[in-house]
C-alpha cells in the first residue's frame, strides 16, 4: 500500500486552500495519507488539517519556523520523510513550495516534477501532467524510484471537503537557517488599482513596442471607459510600470470584462485573470494558451482589430 | 576578487514556431532558432553589474549540445570572462537533477562566492536546477529574486511572493540566487565585445572529466509524451475582416450590459 505525504502550508495564520487541494489529490490516489505542517504556535491548525482529511498530521512547531526559509523547512521535510518513508510527497507550487521542493529532492536524491495540474494512477505508478513551454504544450511525466516529489499548481482542482478523525503528532525538529528573513513588503497598487475595475484591456508582447500601448490600446481603453493592464513581459521590458501587471506576481483581477490583446497566456498571467466574468482574447496565434480560458477568441491581427473595435464602440455609444 | 558563476541554458527562440515531434517525445528542434533563456539573461546581467562595480570574475556555464556553445559565446560577448561547456551524450535524456549534478561537479573546486541562475527555463519550465545545485554544493539559495544588494559578505535580496508582495531576506556568501525576469535591464553584446569574446576561454567538459558517469546522471524524471493542450471548452473563436469582428465584439459587450 502506497503512502502519500502532504506538505501543508500556512498563510497569514490559516491553512491555505491549496493544502486541501493536495488532500483531495492524495485521497483520490488512494493509499495512506499523512501530512506535515510547519510553523510556530500552530497546534490548532494541525488539528484542523487532521479533521479536514490530512490523516495523521505531523506538526513541526518551533519559533524558528515563524518565517519560511528553505533551510528550516527542508529540515522538517527530511525529518518527516525519515519518519514516514512516503512513496509520494505533494507540495503546493507556491513561492515557498517551489523554493524548497527542489532542495529536498536533491538532498534525498529523489525525482521531482513541478507545477503539475493532474495526477493519475497507472497501476501503482502515478503519472503527472504539467504545462511546458509557458503553456504552449502539456506533457505527461513519470518518476522512477521513491520517494517521488511533485509540486502541484494551486487552484488546479477542488479542495477536499470531507471530514475525518485524523490524528496529530509532534515532529521534533530543529529549525536552523543560514537565510534570515528581514521582513515582508506588501503590494501597493500605487494609484493603479485594477482589482475594482469593471473592464480591463490588457496588452502583451504582441503590441510589439511601448508606443503602441498609447497609440493602439489607449483609444480602446478610453472608448470602453476601461482600465489598462499588462502582461509580465511588458512590465519586465519597462514599457509599463509594475502596477499595470496582471498575474500571480501582479494584481489578481475579476472584472466583468477582460480583454487580452496580444497576450499569449503564460500560466502566471492566467492565474491573475481567469476568474474574470467574461474574457475576450485577441491573438494572431490560434494555438495561444489564452484561448483556453477565453469565452470569445479572435484569431487575427490586433493592429487591425483593435482600432476597428475602438471605432465601433465609439459609434455604438454615439461618441 | 569575487568569483561569480552564472548558469544558463539555451532554449528555443521565443518567436520560433514550435511543433511536437511525431512520436510526442519532445518538440521538433532540428531547424529552429535558439537563444539564451530569458530568465538567465537577467541572471547574467546581475553578475555583470557586480563586475562593473569592482573586481569580479564572471564565469558562465551551460549543459547542452554543440549548439549551446553559441549561448556561451553570446554571454562572453556581453562581458563574461570565461565559459564552461558541459556536454556528453549521456546527458541528452537527463533531468534537472542530472543537470544540477553536472554543474555541481564543474563548480565544486572553483569556490564561487555567488552563483546566479534564472528562476526557470522557458522550455521545460521546471524551476529546479538552481536550488538543486545549491543543495549539492552545500550553500543556501533563494528563488524569484527581484532585487539584490551586496554588503559585508551578505546579500540582501527581495523575493517575489504572490499578489505583488515581496519578502526581504539576507543570505551569507557563498550562496545561489535564482532570479526572476525584470530584475534589471539586460545589456546587448557590443560589436567590440563579440570580437573580444573570440579570445576568451571556453572549456569543454564531458562527464568523465567531471568525475561522473552515465549512471550518476540517469534521469529520475522522464517525459512520456508532450501534446498540444485541448482547447478551452467555452472559447468561441471568430475570424474575419476587422470591421465584422469589431461589430460582433460590440454586440457581445452590449449583451454583457457594459454600455
Amino acid at each position: 500500500m502506497s503512502k502519500t505525504l502532504i506538505v501543508g502550508e500556512i498563510q497569514q495564520g490559516v491553512l491555505r486552500e491549496a493544502t486541501l487541494e493536495l488532500v483531495a489529490a492524495a485521497r483520490e490516489l488512494g493509499g495512506d495519507v499523512v501530512s506535515l505542517l510547519i510553523g510556530n504556535g500552530i497546534g490548532e491548525l494541525g488539528e484542523e488539517l487532521a479533521k479536514q482529511g490530512g490523516g495523521k498530521v505531523l506538526v513541526a512547531d518551533n519559533p524558528g519556523f515563524e518565517s519560511y526559509t528553505a533551510d528550516a523547512h527542508a529540515q522538517a521535510m527530511r525529518k518527516a520523510v525519515e519518519a514516514e518513508s512516503p512513496d509520494l510527497i505533494l507540495i503546493s507550487n507556491t513561492p515557498n513550495g517551489w523554493d524548497v521542493a527542489p532542495k529536498v529532492a536533491a538532498a534525498l536524491d529523489a525525482g521531482i516534477v513541478t507545477d503539475v495540474f493532474k495526477i493519475e494512477q497507472d497501476g501503482d505508478e502515478p503519472v503527472f501532467t504539467r504545462r511546458l513551454f509557458n503553456g504552449k504544450f502539456n506533457g505527461r511525466f513519470r518518476i522512477s524510484g521513491t520517494p517521488r516529489i511533485a509540486t502541484v499548481q494551486p487552484g488546479a482542482r477542488a479542495p477536499y471537503e470531507g471530514s475525518d478523525a485524523g490524528s496529530v503528532e509532534a515532529l521534533d525538529v530543529t529549525a536552523a537557517s543560514r537565510t534570515k528573513v528581514v521582513g515582508v513588503k506588501t503590494a501597493e497598487a500605487g494609484g493603479h488599482d485594477l482589482t475594482k475595475a469593471e473592464i480591463i484591456v490588457s496588452g502583451g508582447r504582441g503590441l510589439a513596442k511601448p508606443e503602441n500601448f498609447k497609440e493602439v490600446l489607449q483609444p480602446l481603453v478610453e472608448a470602453l471607459g476601461a482600465q489598462m493592464g499588462a502582461s509580465r513581459p511588458v512590465v519586465d521590458a519597462g514599457w509599463l510600470p509594475h502596477n499595470y501587471q496582471v498575474g500571480s506576481s501582479g494584481q489578481i483581477v475579476q472584472p466583468k470584462l477582460y480583454i487580452a490583446v496580444g497576450i499569449s497566456g503564460a500560466i502566471q498571467h492566467l492565474v491573475g485573470m481567469k476568474n474574470s466574468n467574461y474574457i475576450i482574447a485577441i491573438n494572431k496565434d490560434p494555438d495561444a494558451p489564452i484561448f483556453e480560458v477565453a469565452d470569445l477568441g479572435v484569431v487575427g491581427d490586433l493592429f487591425e482589430v483593435i482600432p476597428a473595435l475602438a471605432k465601433a464602440v465609439n459609434e455604438a455609444k454615439g461618441n | 576578487m569575487k568569483k561569480i558563476l552564472v548558469c544558463l541554458k539555451q532554449v528555443p527562440h521565443k518567436d520560433a514556431r514550435l511543433d511536437v515531434r511525431s512520436d510526442g517525445s519532445w518538440i521538433q528542434d532540428d531547424n529552429i532558432k535558439f537563444e539564451i533563456n530569458d530568465y538567465d539573461t537577467y541572471a547574467l546581467e546581475e553578475a555583470l553589474r557586480l563586475k562593473d562595480q569592482g573586481e569580479a570574475e564572471v564565469v558562465v556555464a551551460t549543459v547542452g549540445p554543440e549548439r549551446a556553445a553559441q549561448a556561451l559565446r553570446t554571454a562572453l560577448g556581453m562581458g563574461a570572462d570565461r565559459a564552461i561547456h558541459i556536454w556528453d551524450d549521456a546527458l541528452a535524456e537527463t533531468d534537472g537533477l542530472g543537470i544540477a549534478k553536472a554543474l555541481a561537479a564543474a563548480a565544486k573546486d572553483e569556490n564561487f562566492d555567488i552563483i546566479f541562475t534564472g528562476l526557470m527555463s522557458d522550455d521545460a519550465n521546471c524551476a529546479v536546477t538552481g536550488p538543486m545545485l545549491a543543495e549539492l554544493l552545500g550553500i543556501p539559495h533563494i528563488t524569484a529574486v527581484v532585487k539584490t544588494e551586496f554588503k559585508n559578505g551578505d546579500v540582501e535580496v527581495e523575493r517575489e511572493l504572490e499578489g505583488g508582495a515581496l519578502e526581504v531576506a539576507s543570505l551569507p556568501q557563498p550562496c545561489l540566487l535564482a532570479v526572476q525576469t525584470g530584475i534589471n535591464e539586460v545589456r546587448y553584446a557590443s560589436l567590440k565585445g563579440i570580437m573580444q569574446a573570440k579570445k576568451k576561454p571556453l572549456d569543454k567538459k564531458d562527464l568523465g572529466e567531471l568525475g561522473l558517469d552515465a549512471a550518476a546522471v540517469a534521469p529520475k524524471l522522464t517525459v512520456e509524451k508532450i501534446f498540444v493542450p485541448p482547447k478551452g471548452a467555452g472559447a468561441e473563436i471568430i475570424e474575419g475582416p476587422a470591421d465584422e469582428v469589431a461589430s460582433k465584439l460590440v454586440g457581445k459587450i452590449k449583451e454583457l450590459g457594459l454600455f
